[in-house]
């Protein structure tokens, strides 16, 4: 029995401790936000916070989530307000949205390091996330929108 | 503390209704009884509603629910097709709920995705039944104030009658209203007074993608679910031999590993009923990471398939050959085929003299790889199967296409088949295909549970079902004046050409010939972001750019000299497009872009222009050299797909089209060595990625009052063309082997 | 092992004996145009061989320039990948403590071990490239210039000769030998290489001449 810490709740599990966080999330915890892109770090669809930090579920075994906290887009606002998902729904991002929670959790770090993000930081923090659609220009500028909600506390 | 159960009910699930205002929680009277937190997919709405035509149903408490009718996946059918019903009906866009229908095509037309068609498809059905519902409840209205129904008027969900002061809520005469005769022939409204369409309108499901709600087919659950996974051979070509799951069944949460036919020899294939392997070698189990990990202990033999027989409709047989591929022997067969006779697809005037006789000829050869869709959401399907019914659900195109061939495989009548239509992480394509349904459903007939078939990345990259492999050579001849008197198109593939030959520039040239040739392949091919043009246009493109060069003219005043010939004096009887509307794309795209303007002299500049699906594109592309790799800064794009359901959304649409159409022209592509794919995840298959997204797309519509067509696909093949010409004017080379990031680093595909 | 007395007794007595070492170095260096060498290390552990220093030295760049040591020692700010040594996918950054930055830290992708399957990211508990005020660039550097680079504290990440020799084994180091299905291993054992290691450290840590 492993017991975790996902969106501020306890979860108690009976699974094998190799198996990757994303699994756990989605089949057993039934937290099916954080997706399935491709199995190896390749494409972000899977970025939930652990302590903060933006891992990638499918490769990261849930043992190493024991006794951590783990955030995911589920989890990112209580009241879905967080600048990036206000943001995101006023420029209205996603076409078929499946990359989106990846794009989002990502985002999420960027923005709480670095208040200002110039296109440089844009670029750098956002090349890991894969979106099929092609929405990444309006991603990029759902972060800048977010980042000024942000600065002004909206 | 929680220990996990899983909650889940299909009903919940599938209830997937959104509040029309962007998904913003509107806490108002009619809706305030109801839970709309983040437990919006749990939506409890009442049960007592009441419909008017097959599209919309209403509540006494009026609320309004509008059913899309065409499977989502992310061209946004979901906003704007209930848009347009709620124009014609007059309701309250802000108010509406919207739900994905059910599969039934009496009620909701033919359900499906595809060919750039859902606006086509829906613009007069949709418009008649929000108008014909606004009807009955006009009736009703009048009837129950016994007023004539010609002093009736409607606003957002509203019914007056000025005359005595009487209003009332389209939700208090539903009832009666829904007595009422469905009336043909309503008057509809003036295009010019939309409220609704033509006015941006925020994705109904946007809330709900972005707190992760449950959408997908792959996060479709029922309670007792299993997951299964299918072992297919590693190469095009093989077949299962033997296995031995002695290992596999040992692994924790396994419940079974078998092989299973998907096809019976002779079973009569649709058109959509392509697949690759017929025998499945299947492992089911209880959760996705127990099943991945049990496959790996599978101890499998495959061996060659040899030459196969498929059996289409009315029984014709398609032979398919056994040989294991290689890209480096595919491009040298296809060489040889170039120089061989090929089939007439269209003949002109007469271009064999024309071409002895002219001062200059020029030709060039375009190559493109096969390739692979990769929706970022991996193939997968949900069924439960028993001797009396079958529920299946997940991310399809087309639930009517497939319908036949289950009922037929299942044994079981139509109407005992129930295909529920989740969201689609992308479907480009792949998802009108039906045979991972199939494979869903008999493995769940088999297990007697219900059963989730998934595909991890590596089975869906290296399954087929691709954008087929292409060449053309295209041949031009100038006279002495370098006027252009003849035109040649000679196009092939595996295992299909790519050649439109009613398409510009046939019909404006004189001598002109199309010819095709195919090669038979054991790799599977299916329809990819518009079939075919997405590599016409690449080519052909390319090929005017570089003829307008050599008859020292602006590539776009060349497109437009011929497109003026089109006009006035066409050529042949049969072309495929309205030469105005093609000219007016590449006047507007010419206008905003700054064509001619100096300052723009910084970027290397790429225009291409297409019609196709029904509509016109053109774009200009800005592109510079970024630490040696090519890098697309801005594009400007200029579209003509008649009226703008949602402006916004569309260009969203049409920006994601450029963004999809650099990164395929520079980075994507499938090689194969022994029938064996050499990319099978994103490490290796290169994917567009935001640091090499523009950073402008000005998209610009042509406002006309033209039924819509579609936009899905028309944008995206005239960015391949645009994007080698850029690289023309950068580097001073043509570029004319996709994708082209190879010739750029100087490495080759064979 | 680190010679604790060595490091915190008299570290200013260090450094100046260093600096003067260094003088001693460029000024030898002009007389003597196919060596240099660093004295100050107690003469017991060290026997000065020109010859067989950088002897072992060619060993010890061979399996430095490899792919699994090269590629966490970029010239630029993007570590590279693979055998090939391609600039990494997805371009993570340097960032100023060589651990990344935003949402492309190293550890976010790689995991305290290795995975099973090919192609997964290869892990270890301190996954990192070397800060950026102490970049210790291997790539496209020649034998002579690797060679000077590493005994120099002021380009070595400020390491003594003891804690050179010590560094052989220290565990990212090791790393380069544990790499994960489908990655080839450096060419020499890690044994081979320790021994190279020290063999040219103890013989002078003399460089080539290129």
């Amino acid at each position: 029995m492993i017991t975790l810490n996902i969106n501020k709740k306890n979860y108690n599990v009976d699974v094998d401790p190799e198996t990757p966080l994303l699994w756990v999330l989605r089949d057993t915890i039934n937290l099916v936000g954080t997706k399935y892109g491709c199995g190896m770090a390749q494409c972000g669809a899977c970025v939930v916070h652990l302590n903060g930090e933006a891992v990638r579920s499918c490769v990261t075994k849930v043992s190493r989530a024991v006794g951590q906290k783990v955030v995911t887009i589920e989890g990112l606002s209580e009241k879905n307000d967080h600048p990036l998902q206000k943001a995101w729904i006023e420029l209205d991002v996603p076409q078929c949205g499946y990359c989106q929670s990846g794009q989002i959790m990502s985002a999420a770090v960027l923005l709480r390091e670095n208040k200002n993000p110039t296109e440089k930081d844009i670029d750098a923090a956002m090349a890991g996330n894969l979106c099929r659609c092609g929405t990444y220009l309006r991603i990029r500028k759902a972060i800048q929108l977010a980042a000024e909600i942000q600065r002004k506390g909206i | 503390m929680e220990d996990i159960k899983t909650n889940y009910s299909r009903r919940s699930f599938l209830k997937s209704s959104a509040l029309a205002g962007g998904g913003l929680l509107i806490s108002f009277s009619a809706l305030a009884k109801f839970d709309l937190d983040d437990k919006v997919n749990k939506l409890d709405l009442p049960d007592q509603w009441y419909e008017l035509t097959g599209y919309i149903k209403i509540t006494p408490d009026n609320i309004i629910k509008i059913f899309n009718p065409n499977p989502e996946f992310g061209q946004n059918v979901m906003t704007s097709l209930p848009m347009i019903v709620a124009e014609e009906l007059e309701a309250d866009w802000q108010k509406i709920v919207v739900e994905m229908g059910p599969h039934d095509n009496v009620k909701l037309g033919p359900q499906f995705t595809g060919g750039s068609n859902s606006m086509r498809m829906y613009w007069k059905p949709l418009r008649e039944a929000g108008a014909a519902a606004r009807n009955m409840l006009m009736q009703a209205a009048a009837q129950t104030w016994a007023v004539p129904v010609e002093e009736i008027t409607t606003k957002a969900g509203m019914l007056y009658h000025e005359k005595s002061g009487k209003s009332g809520t389209y939700g208090s005469f539903a009832s009666k209203a829904s007595e009422i005769a469905i009336p043909k022939g309503v008057k509809l409204k003036d295009v010019k007074n939309f409220n609704v369409v033509r006015h941006s309108q925020k994705n109904v499901e946007g809330l709900k993608i972005i707190t992760g709600k449950p959408l997908f087919g792959l996060d479709y659950k029922v309670e007792g679910m299993l997951i299964a996974m299918i072992e297919h051979p590693p190469a095009f070509g093989m077949k299962l031999k033997s296995f031995d799951a002695s290992e596999t069944l040992k692994m924790p949460g396994i419940k079974d590993v078998f092989s299973q036919k998907l096809y019976e020899d002779g079973f009569e294939q649709g058109g959509f009923d392509t697949r690759t392997f017929n025998d499945l070698l299947v492992v089911v189990g209880n959760t996705s990471w127990e099943v991945m990990k049990a496959r790996k202990k599978l101890k499998v033999e495959w061996e060659p398939a040899g030459d196969t027989k498929n059996t289409m409709s009315g029984k014709r047989e398609v032979i398919v050959p056994g040989e294991l591929e290689s890209t480096s022997t595919q491009l040298a067969k296809m060489k040889e085929y170039a120089n061989k006779p090929a089939q007439q697809l269209r003949k002109d005037g007469d271009p064999e003299t024309a071409f002895k006789n002219a001062a200059q000829v020029i030709e060039r050869t375009y190559n493109a790889p096969f390739l692979a869709h990769n929706c970022m959401e991996p193939m997968n399907f949900f069924a439960h199967v028993t001797d009396e019914k079958a529920l299946v659900a997940g991310p399809l195109q087309a639930p009517g296409w497939s319908e036949p061939t289950l009922s037929k495989l299942l044994n079981l009548p139509a109407d005992k088949i129930e295909i529920q239509m989740t969201r689609m992480g992308g479907g480009f394509g792949l998802r009108a295909y039906g045979h991972y349904i199939y494979e869903a459903a008999l493995i769940s007939k088999k297990v007697k549970a219900p059963v989730k078939l998934i595909y991890s990345r590596e089975d869906d990259m290296t399954y087929g079902i691709y954008r087929p492999m292409y060449t053309a050579t295209y041949r031009a001849a100038l006279d002495a004046n370098k006027n252009l008197i003849a035109f040649h198109v000679k196009g092939g593939g595996i295992p299909e050409n790519a050649v439109h030959a009613n398409r510009f520039p046939a019909g404006a040239i004189d001598n002109y010939l199309a010819e095709g040739w195919q090669i038979p392949s054991n790799i599977t091919i299916g329809a990819f972001r518009a079939p075919r043009s997405n590599f016409a246009a690449a080519a052909e493109q390319s090929f005017l750019d570089e003829l307008a060069e050599a008859m020292g003219k602006d590539p776009i005043d060349f497109r437009l000299e011929l497109l003026k010939r089109a006009k006035e004096n066409p050529v042949g009887k049969s072309n495929d497009y309205n030469a105005d509307r093609y000219a007016e794309v590449l006047k507007l795209v010419k206008e905003k872009s700054g064509w001619n303007n100096p300052e723009n002299k910084k970027y290397s500049r790429g225009v291409a222009a297409y019609f196709c699906h029904n509509s016109y594109a053109a774009h200009v592309v800005d592109l510079v050299m970024r630490d040696g790799q090519p890098y697309v800064e801005r594009v400007f794009s200029a579209i003509d797909c008649g009226i703008v359901i949602n402006p916004d959304a569309a260009t969203n649409m049409v920006q994601g089209a450029v963004v999809d159409g650099i990164g395929n022209a520079l980075y994507g592509g499938l090689t194969h060595k022994d029938g064996a794919a050499e990319q099978n995840n994103f490490h290796r298959y290169r994917i567009i990625r935001m640091n090499e997204a523009p950073k402008k797309i000005e998209v610009h519509f042509v406002q006309n009052d033209i039924d819509p067509t579609g936009l899905g696909e028309p944008p995206f093949p005239p960015v391949f063309g645009a994007v080698a010409n850029a690289l023309y004017k950068n580097t001073g080379n043509r570029f004319y082997e996709q994708p082209y990031i190879l010739q750029l680093n100087k490495t080759s595909r064979a | 092992m680190k010679q604790h007395t060595e490091r915190y007794l008299l570290p200013v007595k260090t450094i100046s004996v260093l600096a003067v070492i260094l003088s001693v170095i460029v000024f030898m260096s002009f007389s003597f145009k196919n060596e240099t060498t660093i004295s100050s290390v107690k003469s017991d552990t060290i026997n000065k061989d020109s010859i067989e220093s950088v002897k072992a030295f060619m060993d010890v760049y061979k399996v430095l320039m490899s792919p699994r040591c090269m590629n966490c020692h970029p010239s630029g700010d993007v570590p590279l990948q693979g055998d090939d040594s391609h600039i990494h996918n997805m371009l993570p950054q340097r960032g100023k403590d060589g651990k990344g930055i935003y949402a492309m830290k190293c550890m976010n992708c790689h995991q305290p071990t290795n995975l099973e399957g090919l192609n997964k990211p290869p892990g270890n508990p301190n996954w990192h490239l070397p800060p950026s005020n102490m970049k210790m660039v291997f790539e496209g550097r020649t034998p002579g210039q690797l060679a000077r680079q590493i005994i120099n504290p002021k380009t070595n990440g400020n390491k003594t000769i003891q804690q050179l020799i010590a560094h052989a084994d220290d565990g990212l180091v090791k790393a380069g030998w544990d790499m994960g299905e489908g990655r080839t291993a450096p060419p020499l054992s890690h044994e081979e290489f320790k021994k190279a290691w020290i063999t040219w450290i103890k013989s002078g840590a003399y460089a080539p001449k290129q």
